[in-house]
């Protein structure tokens, strides 16, 4: 499963085709939609305005989480 | 949903940018967009978003149409608006219908929308003749002074998904009424509605020969947002959304020295005193904080509430939320559709669990509700031990913190506590109490109501916040001279030249 995310992603296009983001980033202090609507910045930058030390980790993270959920909803299916 | 589609105009692939009935302008290179039926997760139609090349012929058709719109008599502009509104009335069945379709509001709430549009036109028509200026007098004899309220220009506005016409219509009928023409970027989530408005705004636009007064440019905020917030060409930029988003664009357009008019995030209680009506009580607040599936800058998301209501209030709304019925908003009794997006269904999630780590105790709600779809979810109350972080912020989503107090001082510090400002409100049958509430040392938000909740607000009235909701208004009172520029004016019809402060210069 390729997960295509890096620190240039605009977050108008994570939250869109990587919906389970919001909620894993949110954990860790990074929101990504705020009154509904996603920022018009990129996760870099976001992680940048966080303070996130490693982004890079983060993102390695991050995919592992989306790549877990969606194994975990194909199996249920 | 096809009918609705077919009357409204929308075809499967439909362009972005525009300017009038023959001015639809299409990149090839322009990115698809596709609009999602957040009940079902079907697709209803894609956009072709605009890029910088018809961004620019969006903007170059405003700024060329502001220049004659400008020297059409106000009350002439206003005939154009009362047509709008007129139009908007034939097509209110269809375009509510859409609302509800793209962003999920129920259907009574999709057509209360399209009425917000209908009744601000007709507020703008009686505005046309209305731009008053003061006269002064002058202290220099033989002098005339006053002032007067120009057209300002092309103006930007930036809506959100949540209002995805109503809040375009305060923007574009006032400033229609007002001279200037519109430039409208609305969200990602919404882009048909708003090309549905599009259409209608053209027809309205050729039977007065008429062209590039009300232009649409739909786009990534990346993309056309920042184009617009650091655009010279646009004197004022309206912008509804986050205050992180607003923060962005305030400092974009205040580098420039443009004006902004700032609609921003919300945090609105209800503080329901010992003495309230508590069924009147309840009523609003299931309204406020379910209505809109908690997804209106103006929900209802803290009840402060007294202790010696607090276990009988915190029952009735339980029972209150339990009789919710949830699920397609097109269908007649549904109270509550799905959330707009999936992002914002792991948003709310995400807040669920940070609440529960602070201390909260979900007493109602808190899942998914995927046999509806994958973006139902259950309204939830949340009983806090204080207003802790999570209560700081405002979550896009139906969560309602439930939070006690001992006396109306304590009551409104808790209140007026959070960073947001926007709306409020109290339940109380004790006048001192409600005029502490409304007094200078009461609510500091922007709207504040007594016996009614926080949401649901009139076209009448100004409408924005304090605080991090950015101290915009738009909409009634005089909110119209946010889109105007004021010029003094002193006219000396003596044959002397007296200088003012008495200053003898040269004499």
């Amino acid at each position: 499963m390729e997960i295509d995310i890096s620190p240039d992603t605009p977050i108008e296009e994570l939250v869109k085709l990587y919906p389970e983001a919001v909620s894993f980033l949110s954990r860790r202090g990074v929101r990504c939609i705020r009154c509904g609507e996603p920022l018009w910045c990129t996760l870099g930058e976001l992680l940048y305005e966080d303070g996130i030390e490693n982004p890079n980790d983060l993102i390695q993270e991050l995919k592992e989480h989306i790549r877990k959920r969606r194994e975990q909803a194909e199996d249920s299916k | 949903m096809k009918e609705i589609l077919k009357k409204l105009n929308i075809k499967e692939v439909n362009a972005g940018a525009c300017s009038g009935q023959n001015a639809w302008y299409e990149d090839p290179e322009g990115q698809e967009l596709i609009s999602y039926d957040p009940s079902t997760g079907e697709p209803i139609a894609k956009v072709i978003q605009t890029t910088d090349k018809t961004y620019d012929q969006v903007i170059g058709q405003a700024v060329q149409a502001f220049k004659t719109w400008r020297m059409t008599p106000a009350p002439k502009r206003g005939q154009v608006v009362r047509d709008l509104g007129q139009a908007l009335r034939e097509y209110k069945e269809p375009l509510g219908e859409l609302v509800t379709l793209e962003m999920g509001k129920i259907r009574a709430e999709g057509l209360g929308e399209v009425q917000e549009m209908i009744d601000i036109c007709d507020f703008a028509v009686g505005l046309s003749r209305q731009l008053y200026g003061l006269t002064m007098h002058s202290e220099r004899p033989a002098h005339r002074m006053f002032e007067q309220w120009h057209p300002l220009g092309a103006i930007g506005v930036i809506s959100a998904f949540n209002f995805p016409v109503a809040v375009w219509s305060w923007n574009a009928a006032i400033a229609a009424a007002c001279g200037d023409t519109t430039v409208w970027k609305p969200s990602s989530d919404a882009p048909l509605t708003a090309i549905a408005v599009q259409h209608i705004c053209n027809a309205v636009m050729a039977d007065h020969g008429l062209q590039g007064i009300f232009n649409l440019a739909i786009g990534r905020g990346a993309v056309v947002g920042e184009r617009m917030i650091n655009d010279g060409r646009l004197p004022l930029i309206s912008f509804t959304g986050s205050t992180q988003m607003g923060r962005r664009v305030s400092e974009a357009v205040a580098r420039r020295f443009g004006r902004t008019i700032l609609e921003l995030g919300g945090n609105n209680a209800i503080i329901v005193a010992g003495d309230a009506d508590l069924e009147m009580a309840v009523r609003t607040i299931l309204f406020g904080a379910v209505g809109t599936a908690g997804q209106r800058c103006t929900s209802t998301r803290r009840i402060i509430m007294h202790k010696s209501v607090a276990k009988e209030l915190t029952n009735r709304i339980i029972k209150a939320y339990e009789q919710v019925k949830i699920g397609n908003p097109m269908k007649e009794g549904t109270l509550m559709g799905p959330l707009v997006t999936k992002a914002a269904v792991e948003d709310m999630m995400a807040a669920l669990e940070v609440a529960k780590e602070q201390g909260g105790e979900v007493i109602c709600g808190g899942q998914r509700l995927e046999d509806l779809g994958e973006q139902f979810v259950e309204p939830t109350v949340v009983k806090m031990p204080s207003q802790t972080e999570i209560v700081h912020n405002e979550t896009f989503a139906p969560i309602l913190y439930l939070l006690e107090y001992e006396d109306i001082e304590e009551a409104i510090r808790l209140h007026n506590e959070v960073p947001q400002g926007l709306s409020s409100a109290i339940f109380t049958t004790n006048l001192l109490t409600a005029e502490t509430f409304l007094s200078h040392e009461g609510s500091d938000c922007g709207i504040a109501n007594v016996n009614i909740g926080t949401s649901g607000a009139e076209i009448g009235g100004a409408f924005g916040g304090e605080k991090e909701t950015g101290g915009g208004r738009e909409s009634g009172s005089d909110a119209w001279k946010g889109y105007m520029r004021r010029q003094t004016n002193t006219v000396n019809w003596s044959k002397e030249l007296p200088l003012a402060q008495g200053i003898k210069f040269g004499d």
